[in-house]
């Protein structure tokens, strides 16, 4: 068993490897700015975004350590880019692998296609993990290197709990890659697709009589500001994204264990 | 039973059918030509077999299993290599790391015999690899779990002439060894040469099944004779069809016996003879009647209608059906 998320993992390693290493020292660049933002007009500059972008990036803690690490780093690099990253990536696995004859052959192997993608999903679990082992490192390094000071159980926490986030991401992906035969257009519809999940969570947060519309975001169950600015963590909306994640992938399973592979 | 035993089996497309009600049987221990042009439904009938694509009706069981059945077609895949005209390794993978991994599935107890007979560079990216090298990885990785059926897709394709040679003889080898082999292709001298059964594929459909040697026999030989004199005073032996003259060269297809041939050749001032197995297009003739039809389904490649959208055209192809010879 694993066989095949073995090999898909190494395939994706040195991919991971670089990921970790560009967002670590992103991280570290952001962190660099801090102590010479500390000086400006905070208040100016809140003031200055629309309520909407205030309520989507949840600006107002921007001040601190902890809510400018929340906005700059978690909010649009973890929750926006990493999450769009991850599905775009899942959804080019298993169409990439069709389009480029490479499941042929692995269908070939005394395997069930429900197995491939099971295992396929448990090695882009891989990035995930590592990702959330070697950010947090830099980042507390370089919060500890500019002289701040966090709690290293809020920090922690911040990523554990987005990895039920990510996993969904991931798992958006994935169906798209069973569902759409050609990889790019599987990666851009996931990009499209966690994209506007996250716009309309954004949007409807902040309007009145429409909050339930966002429930169908996974980014409506992972708040990185609440966690690192009030220090709330909602395990309740882990619970539900690993589930929602379950599920996905199960139908991915079930989309892929029938009908013709590539045509 | 035999190991393959295919039922009707239909794959409707849409537009065209890549399979059409075929019905054969691959018996155990003989080496399976499965001949037709590209895009006849070649791969399209192996993929079905392999359970890469659902039938549209009909079935075929892989030695004993229903393909429908993925179940009882894995228990199966353990016993069978596949080796597809389109090698999908991984660009980034050396070749050690893709036999370890497909070896991890489906073991790999043949590997280094396997590995002093074809040679690819182990240590070096897939990427780095020329078409004979996947080709021969490809073969490693097919045959290295001593499979008892092996279906290969245009499998000397990409391999230079000596490699191809090596490969046949191979065949031969494993077939002695009671392996059964299903070889597709779309060149007729490596059919004629390594297989005992032939099927010839067209837009789909099986129109003739039958002993190599008998499909030879019927096709008839391609002659091809430059004369000292002048051509019209050629009289056709008898047996000869598809008489030609031009200038000083006579072509005809000749399905008599050879001694009779040369002794009326005798009577000529022979400049040049050539006598060449019949082309996979003569043959198709022979079957369908001398139709337009059936000319272009052998020399256009590509533009026949009935296969899949998998049968694309493959490296082999550059190797057109018309020059088809046998050295």
């Amino acid at each position: 068993m694993l066989e095949i998320a073995r090999y898909e993992a190494e395939r994706r390693l040195r991919g991971t490897v670089a990921l970790a290493v560009g967002i670590g020292v992103l991280s570290l660049v952001f962190l660099a700015f801090f102590p010479s933002f500390g000086d400006a007009d905070l208040e100016g500059l809140v003031e200055a975004y629309p309520p909407a972008f205030q309520e989507a990036f949840g600006i107002q803690a921007i001040g601190t350590i902890e809510g400018f690490l929340a906005i700059e780093v978690y909010q649009f690099v973890w929750l926006l880019l990493l999450g769009l990253y991850v599905a775009y990536a899942a959804a080019s696995s298993i169409a990439g692998d069709v389009e480029h004859d490479r499941m042929d052959l692995v269908l070939s192997l005394p395997v069930s296609r429900g197995r491939v993608v099971g295992e396929t999903f448990a090695a882009l679990v891989v990035p995930v993990l590592a990702l959330n082992v070697i950010v947090p490192i830099a980042v507390y390094g370089g919060i500890l290197a500019i002289g701040e000071s966090i709690s290293v159980v809020d920090l922690a926490m911040v990523h554990l709990l987005s990895i039920p986030y990510l996993l969904a991401c991931t798992a958006i992906g994935l169906m798209l890659s069973v569902m759409v035969t050609r990889a790019s257009v599987a990666s851009r519809l996931a990009i499209a697709t966690v994209f506007v999940l996250f716009l309309i969570e954004s949007i409807t947060a902040s309007t009145d009589g429409y909050e339930w519309i966002g429930s169908i975001s996974p980014t409506h169950y992972y708040d990185p500001t609440a966690i690192l600015v009030e220090g709330t963590y909602n395990l309740e909306g882990a619970v539900i994204l690993l589930v929602a994640t379950g599920v996905l992938v199960a139908l991915a399973r079930a989309l892929f264990a029938r009908g013709d592979i590539g045509s | 039973m035999g190991t393959i035993d295919v039922d009707g089996l239909t794959k409707d497309y849409g537009e065209v059918l890549g399979a059409d009600d075929l019905t054969f049987t691959v018996e155990e221990g003989e080496i399976f030509g499965f001949l037709g042009p590209n895009g006849a439904g070649k791969t399209t009938t192996i993929r079905l077999l392999l359970g890469l694509l659902e039938p549209t009706a009909g079935t075929a069981r892989v030695l004993g299993a229903d393909i429908r059945d993925e179940r009882a077609l894995i228990g199966a895949k353990s016993r069978i290599g596949y080796l597809p005209a389109d090698l999908g390794f991984e660009e980034k993978s050396t070749g050690e790391r893709v036999l370890e991994y497909f070896g991890s599935i489906q073991g790999d107890s043949r590997r280094e015999e396997l590995l002093e007979l074809f040679t690819p560079p182990l240590d070096r990216e897939i990427r780095e690899y020329s078409s004979g090298n996947k080709q021969m990885l490809a073969l490693v990785q097919a045959f290295m779990h001593d499979p008892d059926l092996v279906i290969m897709d245009e499998p000397t394709s990409g391999l230079d002439p000596l490699k191809q040679e090596r490969l046949l003889e191979f065949l031969r080898d494993e077939r002695d060894r009671g392996t059964t082999i299903f070889f597709s292709s779309h060149v007729l001298s490596e059919v004629r040469r390594v297989c005992d059964r032939v099927g010839i594929l067209r837009e789909g459909r099986l129109v003739a099944l039958e002993d190599v040697e008998a499909l030879l026999d019927r096709g008839g030989k391609q002659v091809r004779l430059r004369l000292a004199e002048r051509a019209s005073e050629f009289e056709p032996i008898k047996g000869a069809t598809d008489v030609e003259t031009t200038g000083r060269s006579v072509t005809f297809t000749y399905t008599g016996e050879y001694n009779a041939l040369l002794s009326h050749l005798a009577s000529y001032d022979v400049v040049d003879v050539e006598i060449d197995e019949p082309s996979l297009e003569t043959i198709f003739m022979h079957y369908y009647g001398a139709t337009d039809d059936g000319g272009q389904a052998a020399t256009t490649e590509g533009d026949v209608a009935g296969g899949g959208p998998n049968d694309e055209i493959d490296e082999a192809g550059n190797r057109p059906l018309s020059e088809e010879t046998d050295a």
